[in-house]
């Protein structure tokens, strides 16, 4: 276990290192002149004088390997420098709109896992070979609809339906529990159809294998039999594609935010790279990053959990 | 819906007008077009007060809040509410006091001596005084302030002097006849002195002003509070939207809302959710126009049109024949017409149809492809190649347009491709490429465009000088020139300069006259449509109207009715 933790741990902060690395390389292969960003944008006009005086305040003035050696100094310190655009701290912004893409990601993430896992489990119920195999077809017709969508779309029609039409829910986010529905349900329908397809499929397995015939046999119920060994081996690749789903979640949280109007990680990224904002730019990756390392140990260590057979 | 469109070129604009009660006063100076169902009526009675105004805004969120710090129109959308400036500009256009009372230029043009209004406070409680306005202004031209837009107003004011509480000598270097519309915009608008010295971090975060509103709290990414100021007196009720109304603003508050994507704004406004939007796109405008619960306020931006510029530096637009033959293979209008859905003017003038010196030419644009094809010819352009473009030594006549996707709005994209199909009819090949900001920055210092739409916003005619002026043609360091048709041209040059000095009027629009024409003679823009500037808003929000010189609504008179 030790071992494990020890080899996550290297893995991870090398993943992070890359990240820095690729960020700091990239954004400097984008044209544009860093001192324009920290001047309100592009072709913002301003006068020498203020360029050279945001050049050198931002130590944009120094050689690259200078300025590559003082942000891994920063960062190993855990300073994540100070945003060009926002001229604030880069950990208090991502400590500001952290939670609130946490929160939405998180409640996405565990809607998305009970329709998949929910109809997996009614398709299974069909009794008879001709009935499964037309529950199937529905099941696995609607998994591939939804996952097939882009959040765009699925946000917007879903904003006409259920704000501009019926005027359930107010069409853009904000700070009650309404205001929540519809960015959640965009993000978590895509996603529980993907996770619906594999789970699904690994759920029919299971409870075809010679292990759920022989619980039949000794007398179980069939919902003893999907309780105890069919729902654990249909959660296993969904476990194994969490690291996956956090990725589609974040990146589907660029475009949920912005159409919602909800602030959060996303489109402060967002705005960061259209305003060439290296410092925030890097921040929000960094800490994307990092949520990513975690979400897969965890994921590791929630499969080895489920499936003894993976040994410590 | 009902439409409040300003006439600039006819009556110049009515910048702080009158929107409420009185029908003759709107009858003169707005052009009240009912869309659909004759419109509703406007003054839904006596103003109330109380209730909060919640304001959706398209516009990226501003980094500052403080329009000295860069310089842009989101930036003096908000301050519009909040901060005020030593000029304004009165329903004819003209350039009036507002926190000044006047100023007296000298014969030679170099000094200016700013008269300042007593028993005006900032909101912290400071007097509004002489030292406060050179505060201002000395704040705008250090550098350490990074301000662009508002660097450029002051650039000729040298030096200033304090010659009693309430007056102010500039010293200019050269002389400035635009110095007083320059004044005139929120760039640069007056704070508290003290507010100042907090320095950027917390002058940016809540700038101390004025205005009927003041700064409460930013939540970014999602709104700025506003509350009303208890304090408040209107600084010069003559030029004011409702000379009546001169104490604090009916609203409490204002909820300053970011949503960024158009078709929410949009849902939202239909919700109730909010009750103002800008940024409204010609779709929307007209899905708007069956809402008899939401009005519309046309607001065109002072400053340049928005145009289609020529790059007169490099083959083939270094030929006026081919310029000429480009202009007049292009069907604007026919364009205008189907994907604007009538919310856009046809524009001939490289000026805002609200700048009252704007000069404009129908005859120059008419959309002519024989005399396309004759002009061609005669410039030697005379053989196509297979694909039925035209050939000359072996080239091809193939001309590039680097669109920017943050500066042309989806349906000004969709105009582009329209352009594109009518001007290979002449033969010319437009080559489109869509771009991010900063790409298509690049791509003009690099002089690899020979077509290129950019907006421009400013107060006056002097905007001719930025943008037709030989030495725009010199990159700043940052490598950016606002002469992007790269005019040079000595006696357009000579013009631009002797009416930026003079001090009299009519010779001053004479000059610019002059200049305009020789530009739209030698076919180095085609002018499009003003800067478009459209909001909606709930019909339960009266008194909306009243904007700054620079187009930005300003809801001191604004109420919700029950």
């Amino acid at each position: 276990m030790t071992r494990w933790l020890l080899s996550r741990t290297a893995g991870g902060l090398l993943v992070l290192w890359a990240v820095a690395t690729l960020i700091f390389l990239g954004i400097r292969l984008v044209p544009g002149d860093p001192a324009e960003a920290i001047m309100g944008g592009p072709g913002s006009q301003a006068p020498p004088e203020a360029l050279e005086a945001a050049r050198v305040e931002y130590g944009l003035d120094r050689p690259l390997p200078v300025q590559y050696a003082v942000m891994l100094g920063n960062l190993l310190r855990g300073n994540l420098g100070t945003s060009y655009s926002l001229r604030v701290p880069v950990a208090d912004v991502v400590g500001e709109q952290l939670p609130g893409t946490l929160l939405l990601a998180l409640l996405s993430w565990v809607l998305a896992w009970i329709l998949a896992l929910g109809l997996a489990v009614l398709t299974s119920l069909a009794r008879g070979p001709r009935w499964r195999r037309v529950a199937d077809r529905i099941g696995s017709g609607l998994e591939i609809v939804a996952a097939a969508v882009p959040h765009f779309w699925l946000g917007s029609v879903l904003v006409l339906v259920f704000a501009t039409s019926l005027g359930w829910l107010p069409p853009v986010a904000d700070d009650t529990a309404a205001g929540l529905v519809l960015p959640v349900l965009t993000l978590a329908l895509p996603l529980a159809g993907f996770l619906g397809q594999i789970m699904r499929e690994s759920l029919a397995t299971a409870l075809s294998s010679p292990f759920a015939l022989a619980a039949r046999a000794r007398g179980e119920s069939e919902a003893g039999v999907l309780l105890h060994h069919g729902l654990r081996h249909a959660a296993l690749p969904g476990i194994g594609l969490s690291g996956w789903a956090l990725g589609s979640l974040i990146s589907g949280a660029v475009v949920v935010e912005s159409l919602f109007a909800r602030p959060g990680l996303g489109r402060t990224l967002l705005n960061a790279v259209t305003a060439r904002d290296v410092p925030l730019v890097t921040g929000v990756v960094l800490v994307s990053a990092l949520t990513y390392v975690v979400v897969m140990a965890l994921a590791d260590l929630a499969e080895r959990l489920a499936d003894p057979r993976i040994s410590a | 819906m009902t439409t409040q469109r300003r006439h600039g070129t006819t009556r110049g604009p009515r910048l702080r007008q009158l929107a409420a009660p009185a029908a003759v006063v709107l009858a003169s100076t707005l052009a009240l077009s009912a869309c659909s169902s004759g419109g509703t009526a406007e003054g839904g009675g006596e103003p109330v007060s109380g209730g909060t105004l919640v304001y959706a805004s398209g516009d990226a969120e501003p980094t500052c809040l403080d329009p000295h710090v860069g310089g842009n129109y989101p930036q003096a959308l908000l301050a519009s509410q909040f901060l005020e400036t030593l000029f304004t500009k009165d329903d004819g256009g003209e350039i009036v006091p507002w926190l000044a009372t006047g100023a007296e230029v000298s014969e030679d043009g170099l000094t200016v001596t700013l008269e300042l209004r007593e028993g005006i406070e900032f909101t912290d409680g400071a007097p509004f005084d002489a030292a406060a306005v050179k505060a201002n202004i000395e704040h705008v031209k250090d550098p350490e302030t990074l301000s662009s837009t508002g660097y450029l107003a002051m650039a000729k004011v040298d030096t200033m002097e304090a010659l009693d509480e309430h007056t102010l000598q500039l010293n200019l270097s050269a002389p400035d006849s635009a110095l007083l519309e320059s004044l005139s915009q929120p760039w640069v608008a007056m704070m508290s002195p003290a507010g100042l010295e907090r320095g950027m971090e917390g002058n940016c975060a809540a700038p101390i002003g004025t205005g009927p509103f003041v700064v409460d709290s930013w939540t970014k990414q999602q709104s700025v509070a506003l509350s009303r100021n208890e304090n408040y007196t209107v600084p010069n009720p003559e030029a004011a939207a409702d000379p009546e109304h001169t104490g604090p603003a009916y609203l409490e508050g204002i909820e300053w809302r970011f949503i960024p994507e158009s078709a929410a704004r949009y849902s939202a406004l239909q919700a109730g959710t909010v009750d103002m939007i800008d940024n409204a796109q010609p779709d929307t405008i007209v899905a708007a126009e069956d809402d008899d619960a939401i009005e519309h306020l046309d607001a065109p931006r002072p400053g340049a049109s928005n145009r289609i510029e020529l790059n007169a530096s490099k083959a083939p637009f270094d030929d006026v024949r081919v310029r000429e033959a480009f202009i007049r293979s292009v069907n604007v209008d026919a364009a205008v017409k189907s994907l604007f859905f009538g919310t856009a003017e046809r524009s001939y003038s490289v000026l805002s149809s609200v700048e009252p010196m704007g000069y404009s030419d129908e005859s120059l644009f008419a959309y002519d492809p024989e005399e396309a094809s004759r002009l061609l010819d005669a410039a030697g352009w005379d053989e196509r190649d297979a694909e039925g473009y035209r050939v000359k030594d072996g080239e091809r006549l193939s001309v590039h347009l680097p669109v920017s996707t943050n500066q042309s709005v989806p349906a000004e994209q969709s105009l582009f491709q329209q352009l594109q199909a009518t001007a290979k009819e002449a033969g010319f090949e437009v080559t489109l490429e869509l771009q991010d900001l900063s790409s298509w920055y690049e791509a003009l210092g690099a002089h690899e465009y020979d077509l290129v739409s950019a907006p421009y916003t400013k107060v006056g005619p002097d905007v001719l000088r930025i943008l037709f002026h030989s030495d725009s043609t010199v990159p700043a360091p940052s490598g950016y020139f606002a002469n992007h048709a790269m005019v040079q041209d000595e006696e357009i040059d000579a013009w631009l300069e002797q009416a930026a000095s003079t001090q009299d009027e009519a010779e001053r629009a004479d000059l610019y006259e002059k200049a305009q024409r020789k530009i739209l003679e030698g076919f180095y823009v085609l002018p499009l449509y003003d800067q478009q500037n459209h909001f909606l808003y709930s019909g339960s929000l009266e008194g909306v109207g009243a904007t700054t010189a620079v187009a930005t609504p300003t809801f001191h008179d604004a109420w919700l009715a029950e």
